[in-house]
């Protein structure tokens, strides 16, 4: 690094940790793989020192310290295993529940929540107060997302200061002092498009989000990191899902890509994962319109189709629409498939939309970069304008479409116009549309939960999807359909192996040439030139 | 465990075939003064249970006809056999929330009574029906309704629970 930062040197209780100097003890205490008790400490927020339950004792310090807003200093000695330590968290979490009201067979957060979790470990076994305990509001509907629960809240403020620092929309607040202290809402509701995260920093199930509330128990949930599909930032994501079906997606920390946010538009963007309309099985054209028919009969017809096509009117005539929704390794096979059949043209479209400074993004897909990093498409629309020209110009008389996202660019009767005149048209997407009706073969997608592979996103890091859901048995990825199409077209015969397909991808000349499969850990990794 | 171990091991013999050895001597009195008979012929005579008795595990049902679950889950959790399955939801009640679904296998349950124990609320109980037989799978499968029983029926258990559960 060109601007080396000077380490210090801390003891606790007799362990010697490491930390930059500047650093807060208590992240360095944690940084070093310490169980320090904390609630209104978070690491991209401001520092609060409201809840007390950090505090550890300090050789030369009169009193005991709260080590979120105590600087490292070289030669510091601190003691955490200590009576008085101990005594003090016991106290502190005494007060935090002497009004709590004990509610977690019915709290969302029971499971995951921070009170229960530092109250059965450092806590003291049985209250002590035979006094009723406060009533506040319960439920209270705050905003489009969010519930808040006042008597469950420990007055930590993070959710303040999230609204204050990150949002910058400032709807939350502490109104009254000491003991009449309660969390709520003055002039506007909390509407903005990160009102979420509010429930994620929340230790306790103060506040919750009407998604998830009442919907699932979090110790049935299993996590899968993932990556968000919703815009081209990658924000890195949990899937957490039970009984085969998605209940939640959360943020994952990633200091390089979306810090521990995430949008709400993101986050309730996974039923389209389990929506009932979905395919189920490839649908053929017939006489009485489209039919299902099996997987290996389907990737027949559709390759019979292209080969037919190509016999009278000359590979060139044929386009392709990449799907930026797939991951890299899928596109790459897509263009390996094309150029086996030699087809003359691809583009890309890709839906736009809102977008702002902090993580939101314009293009509402998760992987357009890799496309155009693999060298697919090219142009500042990804070559789309000139293959809709070719198509009217019926230089174009065959269209190998993955995705919908040609009806979602706002030239819906352009589209449409072009999808009723092309001579052969192969659709590959999530839901059966009313323009695929006249498709040779529709063949189902997968989504991002239901496979693995990367993604590039809008800054060309390369990040890793997870499997979350399982497909049914004889299911075909999207990689998989690609593979078996080229391997009818051509003399080729290929597996869909991830890391044969990364090697097959990275090689000289690639844009992704010098990234090793196994070197994208959780936090992904650039790609060259990005 | 000490009372085992540490004893002269013919005398720990002998205290766990006590109740053999009690039910040998009686019953050979009884023959002796003549019984023939000392089979119980179900169904038309029943045994006396104990109330430590775990028959199939039931719903609680308050006086107002709703159960008293919150579907907090954590009987799902704790069932080693996972015949318990759960899909909560809101309602306007001041508990806020109830098992929109609530299913038990009984041909899988083994009537451990961990639910019963994991039930923050005495909403699962043990009840005393044993008699649970049916004719097909699905009859096996039970529901919400049909596991609801009024808290009044389930007295004989709920008082065994609280005095030796410290409730």
């Amino acid at each position: 690094m060109s601007n080396p930062v000077k380490t210090v040197k801390v003891t606790v209780d007799n362990q010697v940790i490491e930390a930059p100097e500047g650093a807060t003890l208590l992240q360095a205490m944690l940084d070093a793989g310490l169980d320090i008790p904390h609630y209104c400490y978070h690491p991209k927020l401001s520092i609060d020192g409201s809840c007390r339950l950090c505090q550890v004792k300090i050789d030369g310090m009169p009193k005991l310290q709260i080590s979120c807003n105590t600087q490292v200093r070289d030669g510091m000695v601190v003691h955490v295993a200590d009576p008085e330590v101990e005594m003090t968290r016991k106290g502190v979490l005494e007060l935090l529940l002497l009004n709590h009201p004990l509610d977690c067979p019915i709290c969302d957060k029971a499971g995951e929540c921070w009170l229960q979790n530092f109250s059965m470990r450092f806590g003291a076994r049985h209250a002590r107060t035979i006094d009723t305990r406060r009533k506040r509001g319960k439920r209270l509907d705050i905003g489009e997302q969010i519930l808040l629960d006042q008597e469950r809240c420990i007055l930590c403020r993070r959710c303040v200061r999230f609204c204050r620092e990150i949002s910058k929309s400032n709807e939350l607040f502490i109104f009254g002092n000491g003991d009449q202290s309660v969390l709520d809402i003055y002039d506007q509701r909390l509407d903005n498009d990160y009102s979420m995260n509010v429930a994620d920093v929340c230790p306790v199930g103060a506040l919750e989000t009407k998604d998830f509330h009442h919907r699932m128990r979090v110790w049935f949930l299993e996590d899968t990191a993932s990556v968000c599909p919703s815009c081209s930032n990658g924000c890195n994501i949990m899937i957490s899902s039970a009984r085969g079906k998605i209940w939640r997606l959360t943020p994952r920390r990633n200091d390089a890509v979306n810090d521990t946010w995430m949008c709400d538009a993101g986050r309730l963007n996974y039923k389209f994962v389990g929506d009932p309309a979905r395919l189920r099985a490839p649908m053929v054209a017939g006489e009485g319109g489209p039919a299902e028919a099996g997987w290996d009969e389907a990737l027949k017809r559709a390759a019979g189709a292209i080969a037919d096509f190509v016999k009278r009117n000359g590979a060139r005539t044929l386009g392709a629409i990449a799907s930026p929704h797939l991951t890299n390794e899928e596109n790459f096979r897509f263009g390996e498939m094309l150029r086996a059949i030699g087809a003359g043209r691809i583009a890309m479209a890709v839906p736009r939309g809102r977008q702002d400074d902090l993580l939101i993004k314009a293009e509402k897909a998760a992987n357009a970069r890799g496309v155009r990093e693999l060298g697919l498409v090219s142009g500042e629309d990804d070559g789309l304008e000139a293959m809709l020209r070719a198509c009217e110009a019926d230089e174009i008389r065959g269209l190998y479409v993955c995705g919908g996202d040609l009806l979602e660019i706002g030239q819906k009767e352009r589209v449409d116009a072009i999808l009723g005149k092309l001579d052969l048209l192969i659709v590959q997407d999530l839901t059966m549309r009313p323009r695929h009706g006249r498709a040779a073969v529709t063949l189902p997608a997968t989504t991002f939960a239901e496979k693995e592979g990367t993604f590039t996103n809008h800054a060309g890091r390369v990040q890793r999807i997870g499997r979350a859901i399982a497909t049914p048995p004889g299911w075909r990825t999207d990689g998989e359909i690609f593979t078996a199409l080229m391997n009818e077209l051509s003399d080729r015969t290929e597996q869909f192996e991830l890391a044969a397909v990364w090697a097959a991808m990275t090689r000289d000349g690639s844009r992704f040439a010098g990234v090793a499969f196994d070197s994208i850990g959780p936090e992904g990794a650039p790609v060259a030139g990005a | 465990m000490a009372t085992f171990s540490s004893a002269n091991p013919w005398i720990a013999i002998l205290k766990g075939l006590w109740v053999s050895i009690r039910h040998f001597f009686g019953n050979l009195g009884l023959f002796l003064r003549g019984r023939q008979d000392f089979a119980i012929h179900f169904p038309e005579q029943r045994l006396v249970q104990p109330p430590a008795l775990r028959g199939m595990p039931v719903l609680a049902q308050m006086a107002d006809g709703k159960e008293r679950c919150v579907a907090c889950g954590l009987c799902e959790w704790a069932c080693p056999t996972s015949c318990i399955t759960i899909y909560p939801a809101e309602t306007a009640d001041e508990v806020e929330r109830y098992p929109e679904i609530f299913d038990i296998d009984m041909s899988r349950c083994m009537f451990c009574g961990l639910c019963e124990e994991a039930c923050p609320e005495e909403a699962i109980i043990m009840s005393r029906q044993i008699e649970i037989a049916s004719y097909s799978r699905r009859g096996s499968l039970w529901h919400k309704a049909d596991l609801l029983v009024p808290v009044n029926q389930l007295k004989t258990r709920t008082d065994y629970l609280r005095r030796n559960y410290e409730r």
